[in-house]
């Protein structure tokens, strides 16, 4: 029988970390299938996640496919289905239908040097790519993280970052000066300056917000990156998740289907506001 | 297969057709709307273009996609609705419609297809009339790649005769629907096809509307989008988005949960029209609207019909039926509007 895509697989909630605090909490969840119908996933593509009575939302799965008994989500708080997904607890179910998107072409990237710049939540989408990569370290050549958020309590995987530091270098920021703070004070394009990492042989990757992307992309250019080393995700409004509800186009490109992830080569021939 | 059916013997034909749910333009009030035809003696042909083109009968304002409910053991339950769909036929089709509903077909068979519609359309024979006059005023469908008379979508296309219709079938489903009524059709003759021929090509002199040189609009669009021409276009649109919703080839949707009851929890999830006239339509939840006025969203529509669905499928999303000229309520009239993007700077 052909498949039914608007269906979700029924999937249990297996874990729950608290990320951030406050008005703009973020939580993180692990989820098992219910049953033996789950799917596997590429780096980058993202999953639709139902609170049933709710609806649906569109989240960026931020776990290695490597790490293939749960998938991993981190959820921005900010409306219906993300509030109510903030409610809920281990052991309950949701729904999950996909995997979407394209993905990260990290085939092409062997060899190659990875610098991935994120800001906020924005770590969510490049984690499973980043975590990927360490998990193969090896087929790859150095690999940066430059990563910042509003105030420290704003970033995501405090702990994890401090896992990874000892793999491959870190560098974090906040955006004003706070007590007991060592590493970079300013926006993430600024550190991206201060780090200055060499284009030669090298990938970035960015994602987090709109603002944040234009110049850290802007950045890179001048420190010698070409359209094709820059690697970036689109964030639209989503229902299908398809291609079809005509809803999330740049242009005649279906960013559920056709991105989320374009190389800013890509990128800057479609239209910029859509 | 290509017979003659006298008018008289049009509703015995529809009787030898009980098997399928049968839809067909029946006069309301002030507008013609395509019902489900109980009594086949009430069949008219005579119908100006409906209210809204058949899209409403394969692709539903609503529908179910699935009921859920919390079982036993918090586990959830999804479950698609019983099939209620059966072999329809639907009748008096103008040749813009079912060229609408083979760009939806486009739209729905992608990469991933999307069975709910296919479910339905795959029992649906389309019955077309061809339109020896225009049914609107507005009509253009010669501009963008159709015709009064065109097959494109149909299974069968009549054309009125003098006191008969010329039926032509061009898919099994057609030869089907004829042969389940076998004797009441006869064997055209050669002014039969003469006839048909000469209504055809008089149908097209009658069209009032044309586009011309549509065909530089598609790669003019590609250098407009910062044109101050949408601001312009969109001032007195009040978007109510009756242009999109009653367009035979418009496809957005909107996907929601109705709840039924809260605990222990039902509802069902639903698919229903969407519109991108409307500002929510991509409205993040932070509040940032890509889309943010009028404008954009008249560039949207636009630039999708005459230039990404050009992109993707080779063709128009547009059939040249009219209707959004007819019922925008502010005027907005999509032929002077391709005009305007096709004269601009010039
Ligand atoms: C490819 C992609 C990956 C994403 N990854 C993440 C992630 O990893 N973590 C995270 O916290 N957020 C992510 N988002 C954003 C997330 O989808 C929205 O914040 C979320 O859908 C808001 O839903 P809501 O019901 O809480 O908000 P409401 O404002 O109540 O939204 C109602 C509905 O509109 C749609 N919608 C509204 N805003 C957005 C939006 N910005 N993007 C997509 N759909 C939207 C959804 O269907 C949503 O259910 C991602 C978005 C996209 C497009
Ligand atoms: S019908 Fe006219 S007023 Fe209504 S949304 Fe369309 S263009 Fe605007
Ligand atoms: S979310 Fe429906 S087309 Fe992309």
């Amino acid at each position: 029988m052909e498949n039914n895509h608007y269906i979700p697989k029924v999937a249990r909630i297996i874990n729950i970390k608290n990320e951030v605090e406050g008005a703009r909490a973020i939580k993180t969840f692990r989820t098992q299938f219910a049953g033996d119908d789950g799917f596997t996933h590429a780096c980058g593509q993202s999953a639709m996640l139902s609170v049933l009575g709710k609806g649906e939302s569109m989240i960026s799965i931020s776990s290695s496919p490597i790490e293939a008994e749960y998938l991993q989500f981190s959820v921005l708080k900010t409306g219906r289905v993300t509030s109510a997904l903030h409610e809920m607890k281990v052991g309950d179910m949701i729904g999950i239908r996909g995997p979407y998107g394209n993905g990260f072409p990290i085939d092409k990237w062997t060899g190659k040097n990875l610098i991935f710049i994120g800001g906020g939540i924005g770590l969510a989408p490049i984690w499973s790519v980043l975590q990927t990569a360490l998990g193969k370290k090896s087929d790859y050549g150095n690999l940066t993280l430059i990563y910042g958020s509003r105030t420290s309590k704003d970033l995501v995987f405090k702990e994890e970052l401090r896992g990874i530091k000892q793999e491959m270098a870190v560098h974090l920021s906040v955006d004003n000066e706070e007590d007991r703070w060592e590493e970079y004070v300013g926006f993430v394009p600024n550190n991206l300056l201060d780090k200055n990492p060499s284009p030669e042989n090298a990938v970035a990757i960015t994602c987090g917000p709109p603002i944040m992307i234009k110049f850290v992309i802007k950045n890179l250019q001048d420190l010698g990156f070409k359209d094709d080393q820059i690697y970036t995700t689109v964030e639209n409004k989503m229902k299908c998740g398809i291609g079809i509800c005509g809803r999330c186009n740049i242009g005649p490109h279906y960013v559920c289907k056709d991105g989320p992830i374009y190389s800013w080569a890509e990128l800057k021939k479609l239209p910029q506001e859509y | 297969m290509e017979k003659i059916l006298t008018k008289k013997a049009l509703p015995q034909w529809l009787i030898k057709l009980n098997a399928y749910q049968i839809y067909a333009p029946v006069k309301k009030e002030n507008h013609w709307s395509y019902e489900a035809l109980d009594k086949p003696e009430s069949i008219r042909l005579d119908h100006l273009n409906t209210i809204q083109s058949p899209k409403m009968i394969i692709f539903p304002q609503r529908e179910v996609f699935f009921e859920f409910h919390n079982a036993e053991g918090n586990t959830l339950v999804m479950k698609e609705p019983a099939s209620e769909s059966s072999a329809t036929v639907i009748f008096g089709v103008r040749p813009c419609d079912a060229a609408g509903v083979t760009h939806q077909d486009k739209v729905f068979d992608g990469h991933f297809k999307d069975l709910y519609y296919w479910k339905r359309r795959n029992q649906t024979i389309l019955v077309g009339l061809a339109c020896n006059t225009p049914p609107s005023p507005h009509c253009f469908c010669l501009s963008v790649g159709g015709s009064p008379h065109s097959t494109a979508g149909f299974d069968i296309l009549m054309t009125e005769l003098e006191d008969s219709y010329y039926v032509e079938s061009f898919s099994k489903k057609g030869d089907t629907l004829i042969s389940l009524a076998g004797d009441i059709f006869s064997t055209p003759k050669e002014n039969d096809k003469k006839d048909k021929e000469k209504a055809h090509s008089d149908s097209e002199k009658k069209l009032k509307r044309h586009i011309k040189d549509l065909e530089t609009v598609p790669p003019k669009l590609k250098d407009m989008f910062d044109s101050p021409l949408w601001e312009e276009e969109s001032l007195s649109c009040i978007q109510c988005g009756i242009c999109t919703y009653l367009c035979p080839t418009c496809h957005c949707f909107d996907i929601n949960d109705e709840k039924d009851s809260s605990s222990p929890l039902s509802g069902k999830r639903v698919r229903t029209w969407d519109n991108c006239q409307f500002p929510d339509f991509t409205m993040h939840s932070s509040g940032h609207n890509p889309r943010p006025d009028r404008a954009s969203r008249l560039r949207q529509r636009i630039m999708h019909k005459f230039n990404y669905f050009v992109t993707n499928y080779k063709a128009y999303q547009c059939t040249g039926c009219g209707r959004c000229i007819d019922k925008c309520p502010v005027g907005i009239d999509i032929i002077e509007v391709l005009e305007k993007v096709r004269d601009y700077g010039k």
